[in-house]
């Protein structure tokens, strides 16, 4: 008896809105906004959320870089400054003694590189010198012609990889491969390119290039040089038994008694993940803050509309009450056309959103290479998402205007003109 | 209690808070209407007619006094129940019809029926049946403004009946319409009559009131008169003869 009574409720709630479209649309309005903000927040955030993967991945999720710095912050600036450099020394010592590990590579990095090809110069590109095992790295992944061998290695050769973002800024004509460049006056041969790692978010990952590590001490000196170790364990179940080697092993290179603290930092994208988390959180909250404040704006508009409403019919309402309508079905009846707004206002914003996000993602980034990361697609769980806060504003917005027709005197509310 | 008793009222009392003054609109009223009476309820504005019709039609519930419908004690029950009672055993037909605008004659008709739970194609059946019944065949798909006055009273009639109430209660049925239209209305009363309903006619039209078989006249909340209405009678006698 109930769910006929319910599905006759909705079918007035629909005819109700029907009778009074434009009415019922200013109130969906409100909707509308905060449904839209709400999406297309999401769609930005999932957005990044692609692209951070994207570089971990490209980074490698079994890699760790056995550094001086802490990637992930947290730690005072001036504690991390006054450690030890790791030196020359202790690098080749951690490599020569670490066992568990896949793979170890010595890395020296300046971000003061100053690169000149023809008469263009492009100055503070990373370079960083490293050993042809690199290439075994994801970030060492060649995409045309190939990485430095051992040879070159040891013959200190000067023959440069570079990075997907130099290798477009200086030959956007491609056909890189035998080139020479020079890097900070010293000339070298182009042999390679990378494969592009960061997304346009990250496209600092890309702004580098490679060269072997002994020319890139015979060119940046390597007195009081501060080297870091990329240490790549060969998969992620291995991670916590090769951190705890590499920890083990460097504190007793640097003969570190018991009580002393690590003076230097185990970096893994995953405590990169931690940093960024931190980030989305903030921008959810923001996020949620506004959408919060035009929901509100939305509710009252609907509240209003259906007080409007429940007075308008108060002569209904009290036909409906006369002839054995239950306050259930006056309460459903109103809540049921209170939602059904609400979820309209969510459509509307749906089809709106998607056309936003198409048109954007397609003709954006052309102009603003840094968006590249938008999808041109809104994710279907933020559509269900929103689906279920409007289902949920309309409820809340239908709830007191509702109570108040169900409550009506039939008597009185008979007699209402 | 007696099994042809359909209406039994004992000393209903009815009070209105106005600020700080008390109206008393009933004044320890006791009633009794059998199955198959046709009643008229008279006696001008004031006179507590309309209040106690609303308490009869279970839309308003009495200060002090017990009231038995149909063998059911109302004045204990809640405003659930009372809907769910007017459903089941009062048609009401009003002076202002109450028809709802927007939908057709069949939806208007169908009304008690969706309360009552009846599912949408056996509700269409008895809401045309009940359309028949008043003569309204060919009107069913039209809407209460596309109607005349009397043909709208009659969509009601049919509303009342549809839901195949132990009671017709009817408020100035013929107050909106002219006099033609209001005696072909309570030709249909009449009929409805002979066809054994219980008919509760409230009036304040000594005309229409005399198509009723007993009268009853109310004034400043008490009943003054209660008589079998022997016009109607002789009018009837005079027919047989």
């Amino acid at each position: 008896m109930k769910i006929i009574a319910t599905k006759e409720a909705f079918l007035q709630a629909i005819h109700s809105i029907r009778a009074n479209t434009l009415r019922s649309s200013l109130a969906a309005l409100g909707v509308v906004i905060g449904i839209t903000f709400v999406i297309l927040m999401g769609w930005v955030l999932s957005g990044l959320d692609k692209a951070m993967e994207d570089s971990f991945k490209a980074m490698g999720t079994d890699v760790m870089y056995v550094d001086k710095f802490d990637w992930a912050g947290g730690k005072s600036w001036k504690e991390l400054r006054n450690r030890p450099n790791i030196t020359l020394d202790q690098t080749e010592k951690l490599i020569s003694r670490l066992t568990s590990a896949e793979l170890a590579v010595p890395v020296a990095r300046t971000n003061r590189g100053k690169i000149v090809y023809g008469n263009q110069v492009y100055e503070n590109i990373a370079i960083q010198g490293t050993t042809s095992q690199f290439s075994l790295t994801p970030s060492g992944t060649i995409d045309s012609g190939r990485f430095f061998n051992d040879i070159e290695d040891r013959m200190a050769s000067n023959v440069v990889v570079l990075g997907w973002k130099v290798y477009q800024t200086l030959f956007p004509n491609g056909n890189s491969i035998g080139s020479t460049i020079k890097i900070n006056n010293v000339k070298y041969t182009v042999i390679g390119v990378a494969t592009k790692q960061g997304t346009t978010f990250a496209d600092f990952m890309d702004n580098i290039v490679y060269i072997p590590l002994k020319s890139f001490l015979g060119t940046f000196g390597k007195y009081r040089r501060n080297f870091s170790i990329c240490v790549k364990a060969g998969s992620t179940d291995q991670l916590d038994n090769v951190r705890a080697e590499v920890e083990g092993q460097m504190r007793m290179i640097r003969n570190l008694k018991p009580w002393e603290e690590n003076n230097f930092s185990i970096n893994e994208t995953k405590t990169f993940e931690t940093a960024v988390s931190t980030i989305r959180t903030i921008v959810w909250v923001v996020g949620i803050g506004m959408t919060l404040l035009s929901f509100i704006v939305g509710i009252i508009g609907i509240v209003n509309i259906m007080f409007v409403s429940i007075y308008e019919r108060t002569k209904e309402i009290g036909i409906r009450k006369a002839l054995g309508a239950k306050r259930y079905d006056i309460l459903i009846q109103i809540i049921f056309e209170s939602t059904t707004i609400a979820i309209i206002g969510a459509f509307i914003s749906f089809v709106l959103t998607s056309v936003v996000a198409y048109i954007t993602a397609t003709f954006l980034p052309k102009l603003i290479p840094q968006v590249g990361f938008l999808s041109p697609m809104i994710p279907l769980d933020l559509l269900g998402i929103a689906t279920v806060i409007s289902i949920m504003v309309g409820i809340i917005a239908g709830l007191l205007p509702a109570m108040r027709a169900a409550n009506f005197e039939p008597v009185v509310a008979i007699r209402y003109e | 209690m007696d099994e042809s008793l359909i209406i039994k009222l004992d000393n209903i009392i009815k009070r209105y808070e106005m600020g700080e003054n008390q109206v008393l609109a009933l004044d320890d009223i006791s009633l009794e209407i059998k199955k198959n009476e046709y009643v008229a309820i008279m006696g001008p504005s004031g006179s507590g007619k309309t209040t106690l019709m609303s308490i009869i039609g279970c839309l308003d519930t009495p200060s002090s006094g017990t009231y038995y419908l149909d063998g059911e004690n109302v004045e204990v029950m809640d405003d659930n129940e009372l809907a769910d009672v007017r459903n089941r055993k009062i048609g009401f037909v009003f002076q202002t019809f109450n028809l709802l605008p927007r939908e057709n004659c069949i939806k208007n008709v169908e009304l008690p029926l969706i309360y009552a739970g009846v599912k949408a194609d056996q509700r269409e059946e008895l809401a045309i049946q009940a359309l028949k019944n008043v003569g309204l065949e060919d009107r069913m798909f039209h809407k209460p403004p596309e109607l005349s006055g009397g043909q709208r009273q009659r969509v009601a009639v049919a509303r009342a009946l549809v839901n195949n109430p132990s009671i017709i209660l009817a408020d100035e049925p013929t107050g909106n319409l002219d006099t033609k239209t209001g005696d072909e209305i309570m030709k249909l009363f009449h009929k409805l009559w002979q066809s054994g309903h219980t008919i509760i006619l409230v009036t304040h039209e000594e005309d229409i009131a005399l198509n009723a078989k007993r009268i009853i006249r109310l004034r400043d909340g008490k009943i003054i008169d209660d008589y079998v209405n022997t016009h109607q009678i002789l009018i009837e006698d005079q027919k047989n003869i």
